[in-house]
C-alpha cells in the first residue's frame, strides 16, 4: 500500500482551475520532486495537502486513512504527520529560535517541557543552529533562519515533509547549507515531497520526479528519466530550458 | 530682578505635591487602558465593522481627534448637567480623556491589526495551533510589539493631558501646584518643582516602558 495516495484531486480558485486531476503515490521513504513552470500549480498541490487550500473533489489518503478536509479537526491531526516548509520561513519574530521550535510540541501535543526542550535543542543542533537557542529570528541570515524553520516543522515529528521552495528566497551563498541540511534528512530516510528550482539538487536527492505543467501532472519518473529522456513534449520543453540556461 | 528663591517653604509642602502627582498618575492610567478597551472596538469596527459601525468609529475618531480635549471636557462638565447628567470634576475628566484616548488609540490599534502578517498566521496554523493560540501566541505579542513605541507616547502624552484637570479644581499635580501659589506665592519655586515633578513621572514611565518593551515585547524602541 502507497503511504501517500494522492487520486483525481481537483482545486479552483474562483473560475481558475489549479489542480486538475493530479494523481500521485509517495512511498515511505521516498522523496518525490515537483518541479514545473510557474504557475504550474506546485505550490497549490503542497498547500492543498495540507489544507490551505480547498479541495473541490479527489482523494488524500496517508496510510491508507482517508483524510476528511472538511472536518477541522482530523485537519488539525494531519498536520503533525504533514509538515510544511515555506520559501518564507514565517517564523515567530516575538520569540527565540527554541521557542519557535518548542512551541507546537508543548502546545498541540502538550508533551513535557524538559522533553520538548531537550528535543528542539537537538534539532537546532542538527541542523547546525546548537549556538543560537536563545537568539531572536531577526538576528538571523535567511539561510539561518530557514534551518530554523526546518527544526519547528521536524519538532512534531512529521511522517512526510513538503518544502516548498525552501532557498528560492535565500542569496546563492546561503543556499547550500540549508540544502546540506535536506541532505541530512534523506539520509535519515526522512519522506518528502519537495517543490524546487535547484534542478542538480533535485537530481541528486529525488527518488522521482514530477513534472507539472498547468495544474496537471505531465511526467513522472526517476531523475534519469525526466532529464535525460523526458517522453511528454512540455517536459522535453521544459528540461531543455533549464538545462541550456 | 530682585527676587530671592526660597525654596525652603515649597519644600516642605512637596509631600503635597507628590500626592497630586500620584493623581495625575491614576487619572493618566485610567484613562489609557480605558483608551485601549474604546481602541479595540473602535479599530475592529474600522476594519471588520461594515459601513454602518465603519461609519460610526470613523465619526467618533474624526471629532475627537479634531478638537481639544479641553473643549471636550468643559462640554461634559458644563453642557450635560443642562440634559440632567451632572458628574463630579474627576470623573468629567476621565470620561473625557478616555475618550479623547480611545480616538487616538483606535487609529494606532487600527494600525497593528494591519501590520499582521498573513504568513505568520499560516505558520501558526500549519504547525497545528488552534485559531485561540495562534491569537494568543502569535497575533497579540505581534501587534503589542509593533504598536509598543507609539502606545507608550501615547500614555505619556495622556499623563501630561491630565494637568487640565486643575482648571476643574481636580487636586492633581497642576491642581495642587495652583493652590500652594494662591498660598503662598513662591510661583516660581513651586511651577520648578512642579516642572520637576513632571518630568520625574514622564521619565520613570518612559525608563519603564522601554526596558519592558525591550526585553519583554522586544520593540524597537530606543530612550530618548
Ligand atoms: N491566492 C490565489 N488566488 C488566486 N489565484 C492564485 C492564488 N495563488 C495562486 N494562484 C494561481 O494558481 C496557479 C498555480 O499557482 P501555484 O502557486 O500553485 O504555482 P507554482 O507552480 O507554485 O508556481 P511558482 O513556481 O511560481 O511558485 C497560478 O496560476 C496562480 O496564478
Ligand atoms: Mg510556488
Amino acid at each position: 500500500m502507497d503511504f501517500l495516495g494522492i487520486e483525481n484531486l481537483k482545486a479552483r480558485y474562483g473560475e481558475h482551475v489549479v489542480l486538475n486531476d493530479i494523481s500521485m503515490t509517495v512511498e515511505k521513504g521516498e522523496i518525490v520532486s515537483l518541479i514545473g513552470p510557474s504557475g504550474s500549480g506546485k505550490s497549490s498541490l503542497l498547500r492543498a495537502l495540507v489544507g490551505l487550500l480547498p479541495v473541490e473533489s479527489g482523494e488524500v489518503r496517508l496510510n491508507g486513512e482517508i483524510i476528511n478536509y472538511r472536518d477541522k479537526q482530523a485537519v488539525k491531526r494531519l498536520r503533525d504527520r504533514l509538515a510544511i516548509v515555506f520559501q518564507q520561513y514565517n517564523l515567530f519574530q516575538n520569540m527565540d529560535v527554541l521557542r519557535n521550535v518548542m512551541l507546537a510540541p508543548m502546545k498541540v501535543k502538550g508533551w513535557p517541557r524538559e522533553e520538548c526542550e531537550r528535543e528542539a535543542t537537538a534539532l537546532l543542533e542538527k541542523v547546525g543552529l546548537g549556538a543560537k537557542l536563545h537568539v531572536y529570528p531577526d538576528q538571523l541570515s535567511g539561510g539561518q533562519q530557514q534551518r530554523v524553520a526546518l527544526a519547528r516543522a521536524l519538532a512534531l515529528r512529521p511522517e512526510i515533509l513538503l518544502l516548498d521552495e525552501v532557498t528560492s528566497a535565500l542569496d546563492p551563498e546561503l543556499v547550500n547549507e540549508v540544502l546540506d541540511s535536506i541532505r541530512l534528512l534523506a539520509s535519515e530516510g526522512m519522506t518528502m515531497i519537495i517543490v524546487s528550482h535547484e534542478m542538480a539538487f533535485v537530481r541528486e536527492v529525488s527518488s522521482r520526479v514530477s513534472m507539472m505543467a498547468a495544474g496537471s501532472i505531465v511526467e513522472i519518473g526517476t531523475p534519469d528519466e525526466i532529464f535525460q529522456n523526458p517522453k511528454h513534449e512540455r517536459a522535453r520543453d521544459f528540461v531543455g530550458k533549464i538545462l541550456h540556461r | 530682578m530682585n527676587y530671592t528663591l526660597q525654596f525652603g517653604q515649597v519644600i516642605d509642602r512637596l509631600p503635597y505635591l507628590a500626592g497630586g502627582a500620584w493623581l495625575s498618575l491614576l487619572l493618566a492610567t485610567l484613562a489609557f487602558f480605558g483608551g485601549m478597551i474604546i481602541g479595540v472596538f473602535g479599530a475592529m469596527a474600522k476594519l471588520f465593522g461594515g459601513r454602518i459601525l465603519a461609519g460610526i468609529a470613523n465619526i467618533y475618531v474624526v471629532f475627537f481627534t479634531n478638537t481639544p480635549a479641553l473643549v471636550q471636557v468643559y462640554f461634559l462638565y458644563f453642557a450635560l448637567p443642562s440634559f440632567g447628567i451632572i458628574l463630579p470634576p474627576f470623573e468629567a475628566v476621565l470620561i473625557g480623556l478616555t475618550l479623547n484616548s480611545g480616538a487616538y488609540l483606535t487609529e494606532i490599534q487600527r494600525a497593528g491589526f494591519l501590520s499582521i502578517h498573513r504568513n505568520e498566521v499560516e505558520a501558526a496554523e500549519t504547525i497545528g495551533l488552534s485559531q485561540m493560540q495562534s491569537v494568543w501566541y502569535v497575533i497579540v505579542p505581534h501587534i503589542v510589539r509593533t504598536l509598543y513605541p507609539s502606545l507608550s507616547n501615547q500614555y505619556i502624552l495622556i499623563t501630561l493631558g491630565t494637568s487640565m484637570a486643575a482648571i476643574f479644581g481636580v487636586e492633581e499635580l497642576t491642581g495642587r501646584a495652583l493652590s500652594l501659589n494662591a498660598e503662598t506665592f513662591r510661583s516660581i519655586e513651586i511651577f520648578v518643582i512642579t516642572a520637576g515633578l513632571y518630568i520625574a513621572i514622564t521619565l520613570v514611565a518612559n525608563v519603564l516602558l522601554v526596558f519592558l518593551g525591550r526585553y519583554y515585547f522586544r520593540a524597537r524602541m530606543r530612550l530618548f
